[in-house]
């Protein structure tokens, strides 16, 4: 019997935990929440394959777990995945802070020497942008640069990471180190349609699991979109964006002689792609999503989802349940 | 009129400062051809 336990439910745990009771599989979701009338009305809203379970942040896992996905603010992040590390247990976050990742990267030779994979970041970007750069990588001999680039946030927490994100100094992988970003100031970038052209600020976030996929990536850069907000405005009014986001991917490299970009990009509401996303990386640690094939890389560790999934079969599963990619044909403009 | 004239000089300053500020960021050019294409079935093959 396969068992998931799903940590927080705000507006990516909320969509992972549908996700999850919908994967065939997964024979039970166990879900703990802050709140624990919160967690027994959803627990009760999805079915009976939904148990809620009381768990504080020092308490040890419950047993027969065999995947955890935590949705909860990034500070905490760290703390769960070295609980789910004392408890043998992977784990999928939904985390979109430089910070936390980092934290987390500090547990990689631990949870080798476990043989448990952690994978920190399984949001919209990082997460989806980094299965998308796979999936442009694969089609090329080599890969010399990513540009990734995100506009939205998955809720509260997320919108407090990224703001967090814009705040401090950006770094960008260049040449095999780390440099200040050397075009600090906004650039356009055009996302699909309806997001369309939005100014984008160079963030670190993320860039540090692209750089441990793709280790002879010449330059690899992350942008985020300002949040597009009201100022002032009538409360149920603030959010322009109405909780809708995107990611474009741009890849370029070698095929044969030529060199070439590809551009992929999603649309769709930020937090239900982060949510899915979430969902099918737990699915898949647990081992509940046979279709989604392990990707012939690292069996342990703290990684991104560019190494840890199979980009074909994930993406086409994320169709499936409603996340659709697109892929830019024709001149590819950053 | 002194006051007049030194208003109407720092409201000039305030508007060719602002829009140097506002377009020295480096900006993309729109993409002139293609567009975006769902993937699906064959792409996923």
């Amino acid at each position: 019997m396969t068992q998931v336990l799903l940590e927080g439910l705000g507006a990516v745990g909320i969509r992972a935990a549908r996700q999850l009771v919908d994967t065939p599989g997964v024979d039970a979701l166990l879900i703990a929440s802050r709140s624990s009338t919160r967690a027994a009305e959803v627990a009760t809203a999805l079915g009976d394959r939904a148990h809620a379970v009381e768990l504080r942040p020092d308490d040890p896992l419950p047993t027969g777990v065999d995947a955890v996905a935590v949705s909860l603010p990034s500070a905490v992040v760290a703390q769960r995945a070295e609980r789910a590390l004392a408890s043998a247990t992977p784990l999928a976050a939904a985390s979109d802070d430089a910070e936390a990742i980092d934290a987390v990267l500090t547990l990689n030779a631990a949870a080798q020497s476990s043989d448990l994979l952690i994978a920190p970041s399984c949001g919209l970007a990082p997460g989806l942008a980094d299965v998308l750069t796979r999936h442009a990588a694969d089609a090329l001999d080599t890969v010399d640069e990513i540009h990734v680039a995100r506009a939205g946030a998955a809720g509260p927490a997320s919108m407090a990471a990224l703001r967090r994100a814009l705040r401090e100094p950006a770094l960008e992988w260049s040449d095999g180190d780390w440099r200040e970003e050397r075009h600090p100031n906004p650039e356009l970038v055009w996302f699909p349609d309806p997001i369309g052209a939005r100014e984008c600020a160079p963030v670190t976030v993320g860039a540090a699991l692209l750089v441990r996929t793709f280790r002879d990536v010449h330059r690899v850069t992350m942008r985020f979109a300002e949040p597009f907000v009201r100022r002032f405005a009538l409360p149920g009014r603030r959010g322009l964006d109405d909780g809708w986001g995107s990611t474009r991917v741009e890849v370029w490299g070698w095929r044969g002689q030529t060199r070439e970009s590809m551009v992929y990009g999603v649309i769709d509401r930020t937090a239900l792609a982060a949510g899915t996303v979430l969902a099918l990386t737990a699915a898949r640690l647990a081992g509940a999503a046979p279709g989604l094939a392990a990707r012939s890389g690292p069996s342990a560790g703290v990684h991104g989802l560019g190494s840890l999934v199979e980009p074909v079969p994930f993406l086409a599963e994320l169709a499936r349940r409603g996340v659709k990619a697109a892929v830019f044909e024709g001149v590819a403009v950053a | 009129m002194k006051a007049l004239r030194r208003g109407l000089i720092v409201a000039v300053i305030a508007v060719l400062v602002g829009g140097f500020v506002k377009l020295r960021g480096k900006g993309g050019v729109p993409p002139t051809s293609g567009g975006w294409r769902e993937l699906d079935g064959p792409d996923f093959r």
